[in-house]
Formats: C-alpha cells, structure tokens, sequence
C-alpha cells in the first residue's frame, strides 16, 4: 500500500512537471499566420521627420481591451468603430479621404454626377488585387465586387439589417429588394435567400450597375450631392464573389484574418483577441506613391492610464495622458516632459447635453416640476449662457479648455461653403457670439445669464414649479473620474444660477446608461456625441427632428415627440420645417448649407440643445498628427497611411509649426 | 469505490445541468435591448434591432431555446460567438485562450506548491525565530495589500529595473511572463506557505511526534516523514481543483498585463451579452470546478487510508 500511494504521488508530480513543460515557446494562443509578408518596398519611402529622427518602420500603438477589441473581421457586417478603426486598412474604398479631410480618388480614379446627384457614374483603375494573408493574389478586385456588395448588404438573409439603412434610403430599388429578401427568407427559409447572387432578377432593379471591369453607376432614390461621402462609410466597401464561394455565405461573417481576403494597403497578420494584432504592409498594394510602415502592431491594454507607463519604457509610440500624470509634468518645470506635451486633434463628436423634455421619475409618472422648467425658454437660454464650463472643460483638456468650445449643434470642419468658410463659422455668426477673450466661454454672459434665471423664475413660480429645481445628471457606478466630472459640472451649474435655483442631483446607473437611464427617460440631462455617417448636416439634424421614427437623440434622449408642451411643439416643429426646406435644396451646395445654417441657429436660438464640447486630449508622441485623417465623417481616419513618425518624440515646438503649417 | 464514484458523477452531471439551465434562463430574461451594443442602439431603430433579434433566434420562446441549446450541448456545440469573435465557434474562441490560462496556471501552481511549502515548512522549522517572522511578514503583506498596488509594484520592478516587457507577449512568451506568473504566485505561494506552516506546528505538538522524539528519532526525519506527511493531507484536497481551475486563467492579473486568457473572457462576455460564450464558460467552470472537488475527495482517501468517502466509520 505504501508503495502504491508513493508510485501515485510520483505519477502525480510527473503529471503537473509534464504539464508545466508543455508550454511551447509560441503563445499559441492566437491566430498568427506561418508566412507573413515580407513588407517589401513596394510603395514609396516614408517622409522624413522633421525633428532629427528617423522614420518609424515598425510602429506600435495601443487600445483599450475592455471596450475597444475588434469583433469581427467581414466589413460590411460590422457597424462599430472597434472592428472599422482596423479593417479600413485591410480594403480599398472607391473613394478615400487624405488629411486632413479631402475626399479623393482611391480604387476610382474619376467621378461624377451629371444631374445635381441622382445618379454618380465611378471610373476604376484596373490594378487592384485582392490577396490573401500572405500576399498571394487570389483575384482581381473589379467594378462587379461593389455590385457583389450591395446585393450582400442587402440581402437580409446574408447581412440581417447591419449598414443597410443609409443604403436604403439612398440607392434607387435598395429598399425593396431589402424587403423582397426578407419575405423570401420568411416564407421560403433562409437558404433560399441566401443562394440569391447579384444576377438575379430583383436585383437587377436596383440602382447599381458595371457595364464593364472599370465602371460604376449609382443611382439614388432622389438627387444626393453628398453621395460621394457615402464612399468613406463601410456601407460601399467591395467583396468579391469569388471570396464568398470559397467560404461560402455562412463562412463569411465567422472569417478570421487568417482567410479573409485583402485590397487594401495591410494585411492582418497577427490577432490575438485582447492581445495584439499586427498589419503587414500589403505587397500588392496598388497605391505605390503612398508610404506604409512594414508593420503596424496594435497592443490591447487594461486601461487608458497604462499606455503613460508603456510609453516610458518605450513600448508604445504615443500616450494620451491621464489628469494626474499630466498634472504631475505640468507641476514640475524641471520635468522634460514639458516641452514634449502636445494636443491631439479634436475628435469627429460634436457632443451635446440632450435635454429631456419628457421626464420620468424613477417610478414611471411625470416630473412635471422638470417638465415644465425646461419647457420655459428663459430657463433654457439661463443653462446655454449662465453656465460657465470652463472648469468642467480642463477635466478633458487641463491646458486649453477653452480650445474644446463647442458653439453648434453640428461638428466643425464637416462641411465648407464654396469660398471656404466653415459652415458652423455660419451658425456662429447667425447666433452673433463674440470673439473669444482667452479667459471666458464665448457662449457665457453672467449678466445674460442672471437675467434669464430671474425672468424664468418668475414665469415658473407662476406655473408652480417649485426650487430649486432638480436636475438629474446620471454617471456609471465606482467610476471615479465620472464623479469628478460630474462634481465639477455640478458646481458649473450651480455657481452662476444658484444652488437656489437648481440643484444638479448625481444619480448613478450600474451597466448600461441606456437601459436603466436613457431608455427609461430617468435623466435631464445627458451628455452624447454624434459623429456623421457622411458628409452633410442632414446626418446630424436628423437625429433632432420633430415626428421622425429614425431621429436617435429626439427617441432616445430629448423625448420630444412624447413632449405635451404646445410651445416646445411648435418651435420643434419650425426647426424641422427649415431642416426639410434645406433638405430639398439639391442644385446649389452654398444654398443648401446656409439653410441649414438657419435651422441649426434657430435650434440653438430657443435654446432647445445645449452644446456641451469638442473631444481631445495632450499627449507625448512619436506621430505627427497633421499627417493623419481627421476626417469629420466615415472610417477612414484609422488608415496608418502617409503618416510622419520620428523615432524622436516630437516637441511642442515641433507640434506648433505642424499647426501653422496645416492652417495655412 | 466504484459506485461512490458512478454516483457522484451522475450527482456531478445533473448539478452542471441544473447550473447551465439556470444561467441560460436567467439571461434569456434580460431585456433584449442588451444584445445591442450603445452604438448601435444609436444607429438602429426598433424595427431592425427586432429583426435582428428575430434572424438569431432570439425571439423564440424560451423554452424553444433551452431545448435547441440541449441539443446542442449533446454534440457539445455552444453556437458561435456574438461579440468577442462575431460569428466564430465558441469552442475555438475558448481553446485559444484556453491553452494561455493553463500554461500560465499550471507553471504559477508549481511555483507556489513549491516554494510555498518549503516556506511553510522552515517556517514550522523555525516557529518563532527569524524565518518564521520573514515568513509571516510576506504572508501578511501580501494578503493585506491590494492585489493591483502590488502588481503595479512587479510591474515597475520587472519594467524599469529588469527591463522585462510591461504586457504578455506571444513573440516573447519566456520574458514576457515573468511578470503575470510572479503576480500570479505571491498570493498562492502565501496560501501555502501559511496553511503548511499551521498544520505542521498542529502535528507537531501530537503525542506520536512526542513520541518519536522521545524514541531519539532525528527532527530532521521526523519533520520530513510524519510531521509534513500527515500535514498534507489537508493541503491535497484543494489541489486537483486549483489544478484544474487553472484553465480560468486569473481575472486581474491577465487583464493588467493583457494575457489573451480565459480569466476574462466570462466577465467581457457578459459585459458585451455574449451568451453562448458566457454558458460555454460557466458550463466549462461548474464542470472542472464539481471535477476538482471530487478528484480532491479520492486524492485525500489515498493519501490517508484512515478517510472513507462511503460507508460507516471515519468518513469525512
């Protein structure tokens, strides 16, 4: 007996040396592939940096694992930036956009519209390829892989309803065959949907046609002349149908890089989930004039604090600095660091305080105090210019708070009138704000402000609305910089009206914000940013108009279709009348924007939004970001294309010659 | 023996069944807006986010579904993933991070019996001397401070003096797991250390160890083949499970050195309503979790005839 149980234990020490050793030396874990590219120079050199350094060939960048890991790898179905941010480099659109935000040509070389946009005729290069992981051709990327697309997006057994909609309001015969596919997979299953191709005779009534190999032809619902911007968006990538018959339809959304077919300037060698993902340089690439970096490798971490310390240890080549850690350099002028702080680019997002006009308690009756406080457009125009943000603003950018002002509904730099002014340059002159003085928000006028609250005082006592009046500002649970943002804003809020007036009350949600708090319409007011799908105002103000089943911010967060107020109606309802009467307006861009530039300053006039800021932060980097996308709309500003890198970390110095160098 | 063991397996499969059953009903009824992420929530209507639903079966009554997912589970297919690898199966999203976590575990597992017992075993040498005081002040340490400040500290030690790399790497899988298996092996190692040290000193105040010390028995021996003999008896039951559960991987040390493990593929896809990874996970976990405990139980009956697991007379 005393033997056997010694022979166990030793069977047992064995076992767990055996399975300690039996760990290879390749994690093993992911999916890398056995060959790779060899990142040869097929395009051109990378520009040499300005600072002394040299270009970097081989970068490394960081993203946030719990929120910011790609998902899936068919590009067109998927509709989150975390999966678009990476696969815009693994395909070539139609058109592309080069920085900061100039739409050009990409696989088409030439387009057109001859009748105000109803119908756009594309003309393609005929040298681009799609190619496997490893950069071995598989076939020849043609006019028809964008015809193969629309029938795969559209077709609801292939792609269910995922980067449809703006395909469904634009493209003539979208929506029907959409439907025709549906009710073919209801009523003769699924895979007699799926065996449809772009041959098929439904099809054929839908506005896309390719006479030939090289030639394109939309055709729109009713004239767009923003349909070219439609390009930049997921919705008019290209896959072939050769690639399609080799994984077969129900292999296509479960591709991994590993056999997912590539045309665009990198392949994805390397993905390992919440880990690493690595980009080769694709040797077929057909752009030769741009340079790529052999290898871009993406790591995941555990937050956005990480990426300082990664950064340090050289590990990373840029870091978005936290609050403490940019305090930290800023407190010590012996700090080197100082001369390094830079300012990312302002984000896409133009983010507003939704107000809601609709209000519950949290068991499910009116707040009718609320209600009818913000139902009263003195109380409104008292928030928009008796709210200093100034300090709520340096909790996103310590240095230059006053650089995130955000006076508009709609994001800047997305449109230009034809002389180059800025469309929301417009707005702001419409809502005649001054010019700012460096220290004060432009929109902040306390004496305004104060007049505002006694005005909106007395009207609301009059219609028994008791004060202070209480505000519900909703934050994640155990998120401690969510409770510094919102003590902050508490205090902005409460400082020129008066704690007398209102009261910001900092309620908290456990998970999810739109379950327990947006969709239960529990909030006053709730921070949102929205970036466009594509190049025109119409993208944002249809989230904020009046009646419409689609308008996210009016059915999610303002509630206003819900909203009894005959006033608020009624100024909702003109807002969308001048919204639907620059819609119309198709012939002359300048004239279409300038109406829309009257609809948003009518918006922002009654004070039925509240701009809250623009997103950037101050970084350390190795990147210029002047030679980066910043585009206001689609998913092209991940591309890592023509991007200056320096293995020397770029000064601010550096930075403001970049800045006055992209200003003109 | 054998029908203690037929009896606790099919005891073992009808608690998996009940456990897996439960969690999938119980996800089943949480809102549906749950499936959709904030993004999308903001670019589709109501009327595609049910047809969405409606096209992945999710609409169906729940009873339908249990019953499709016991069919399932018969061929020990879990579907295929929703968010963490859209689309992919399950199983193949779980092997590859199935192998990191049990390298990792397994290797940390060793380290710690090891050193974690030989600790505890000059520290019952030693009780009340400077080893033992060493022994303790680690013990303490590491089970009072908070688990990230002391692997922020192995992190800036390992990053700034031994200049190994900050984050798991599968192009450096040696140097880049020096870290996570160092933060995976403090706390074990003062689990071990810390129980085999009580045990000892218990055993060694027993009349028999008297005895043999009176026989003139050499401490040395007496230590090594009665005293941490019988003192492991106790430490033995929790080791098939440990072992076992290496495979779960640890939740915060693989996300703070970003090991592509399962410790936190469950809590992501629960975050992100990945269902069919969240039951592969807990069927996966209340599987191995039931199999340790049981393995456990036969382990200690071989190493002390004295427990039996069936029967009258000295059962546990």
């Amino acid at each position: 007996m005393k033997n056997n149980r010694i022979r166990f234990l030793s069977i047992l020490l064995a076992m767990l040396l055996a399975l300690t050793a039996c760990g290879g030396s390749n994690g093993g874990s992911g999916n890398s592939s056995d060959g790779g590219n060899s990142g040869g120079g097929t395009t051109a050199d990378a520009p040499a940096p300005s600072n002394g350094g040299e270009p970097i060939k081989d970068i490394i960048l960081w993203e946030t694992s719990g929120t910011r890991e790609l998902e899936e790898f068919f590009i067109l179905h998927t509709e989150q930036a975390k999966d678009l941010n990476v696969l815009t480099n693994a395909y070539s659109p139609l058109l592309e956009l080069s920085p900061p935000s100039e739409l050009g040509p990409a696989v088409a070389t030439k387009w057109d519209t001859p009748d105000n946009g109803l119908t756009w005729n594309f003309e393609l290069r005929d040298d681009v390829t799609w190619v496997d992981v490893n950069g071995n051709e598989k076939a020849k990327c043609t006019a028809q892989d964008w015809i193969t697309s629309m029938e795969w997006i559209l077709n609801y057994a292939k792609n269910g309803t995922n980067n449809t909609s703006m395909l469904r309001a634009m493209v003539a015969g979208a929506e029907e065959y959409f439907q025709y596919t549906k009710a073919l997979t209801e009523t003769e299953g699924e895979e007699a949907a799926k065996a449809l191709k772009s041959d098929n005779a439904e099809f054929q009534k839908v506005g896309v046609k390719a006479p030939d190999d090289t030639h394109l032809t939309y055709t729109c619902v009713k004239p767009c002349p923003y349909f070219e911007t439609l390009c930049t968006s997921a919705a008019l990538y290209p896959v072939s149908q050769a690639e399609i018959d080799e994984k077969t339809v129900d292999g296509m959304v479960g591709m991994t890089n590993l056999d997912m077919w590539y045309n665009g300037p990198y392949t994805i060698t390397e993905y390992i989930n919440n880990n690493t993902k690595t980009l080769t340089k694709n040797p077929a690439y057909w752009d030769k004039d741009c340079s790529l970096f052999d290898t871009v490798t993406i790591v995941m971490i555990e937050s956005g604090t990480t990426d300082d310390s990664l950064y340090e240890t050289g590990e990373v080549d840029f870091t978005e600095l936290n609050i403490a850690n940019l305090d930290a350099i800023l407190k010590d002028p012996s700090d080197e660091r100082n001369d390094y702080l830079v300012e990312t680019q302002i984000k896409k997002y133009s983010y507003q305080f939704q107000l809601n006009f609709n209000k519950k308690n949290e068991d499910g009756t009116l707040d009718t105090n609320w209600n009818t406080a913000v139902a009263n457009e003195n109380f409104r125009q008292a928030l928009l210019c008796g709210v200093n943000l100034k300090n709520f603003w340096e909790r996103t950018n310590r240095i230059n708070p006053l650089g995130i002002e955000n006076l508009c509904f709609t994001m800047k730099g997305l449109l230009k009138f034809s002389d180059g002014r800025d469309y929301t340059d417009r707005v702001i002159e419409l809502m005649e704000y001054p010019d700012s003085n460096g220290d004060l928000p432009r929109r902040f006028d306390e004496a305004k402000g104060i007049e505002y609250r006694d005005k909106a005082k007395e009207e609301l006592t009059a219609k028994g609305v008791t004060f202070p009046i209480q505000m519900d500002y909703y934050i994640k649970a155990g998120s401690a910089t969510g409770l510094d943002n919102a003590t902050v804003l508490k205090e902005c809020v409460e400082g020129t009206l008066g704690s007398d007036f209102i009261n910001l009350n900092i309620k908290t949600y456990v998970n999810s914000q739109t379950q327990e708090v947006t969709a239960p319409g529990l909030h006053s007011i709730t921070g949102s940013g929205w970036g466009a799908d594509y190049g025109d105002v119409e993208n944002f103000h249809d989230q904020i108009v009046y009646g419409s089943d689609n308008a996210y911010y009016a059915n999610s967060y303002t509630y206003i279709n819900e909203c009894q107020d005959p006033e608020v109606i009624a100024l909702f309802q003109e807002f969308t009348d001048k919204v639907n009467e620059a819609k119309a307006i198709v012939d002359d861009l300048d004239a279409r924007y300038e109406a829309f530039a009257q609809a948003e300053a009518f918006l922002l006039q009654h004070a039925l939004t509240w701009p809250e800021y623009y997103e950037n932060t101050w970084q350390l980097t190795k990147i210029n970001d002047y030679t980066k996308i910043n585009a206001l709309y689609g998913i092209q500003n991940y591309t890592y294309k023509n991007w200056e890198t320096s293995t020397e970390a770029y000064t601010a110095e550096d930075y403001a010659r970049f800045a006055a160098e992209a200003n003109g | 023996m054998l029908k203690y063991t037929v009896r606790r397996l099919i005891e073992s499969l009808i608690m998996v069944l009940i456990i897996v059953s439960v969690t999938f009903v119980l996800m089943r009824m949480l809102p549906t807006d749950m499936y959709f992420t904030e993004e999308q929530m903001m670019k589709l209507n109501d009327q595609q986010k049910e047809e969405q639903l409606e096209a992945a079966g999710l609409l169906d009554p729940i009873p339908t579904q249990l019953f499709r997912f016991y069919r399932q589970l018969l061929h020990l297919d879990f579907g295929e993933s929703r968010r963490i690898q859209t689309g992919v199966p399950v199983l193949k999203v779980i092997e590859s991070k199935f192998t990191v976590s049990m390298r990792l575990g397994l290797i940390s597992m060793a380290i710690s019996l090891v050193i974690g017992v030989l600790l505890g075993l000059v520290q019952a040498q030693y009780k009340n001397k400077i080893p033992d005081h060493i022994g303790t002040v680690y013990t303490v340490f590491v089970n009072s401070v908070p688990s990230l400040v002391s692997y922020s500290l192995v992190l800036v030690f390992c990053a700034h003096v031994l200049s190994l790399p900050s984050l798991y790497s599968t192009r450096n899988v040696g140097k880049s797991s020096i870290p996570p298996l160092i933060c995976l092996s403090l706390a074990s190692i003062a689990h071990y250390a810390l129980w085999t040290r009580r045990y000892m000193v218990d055993e060694s105040t027993k009349d028999y160890i008297r005895l043999a010390r009176v026989k003139g028995m050499k401490s040395s021996d007496i230590m090594r083949k009665h005293v941490l003999k019988n003192a492991f008896v106790p430490l033995a039951q929790y080791i098939p499970a440990s072992l076992l559960l290496t495979v779960g991987g640890s939740m915060l040390v693989e996300r703070f050195f970003s090991v592509p493990g399962m410790g936190t593929l469950m809590i992501d896809a629960i975050n992100r309503y990945d269902t069919n990874v969240v039951q592969a996970c807990v069927f996966i976990y209340a599987g191995l979790g039931i199999l340790g405990v049981f393995l456990g139980d036969i382990l200690m009956m071989l190493l002390d005839p004295r427990i039996k697991l069936v029967g009258g007379g000295s059962g546990r």
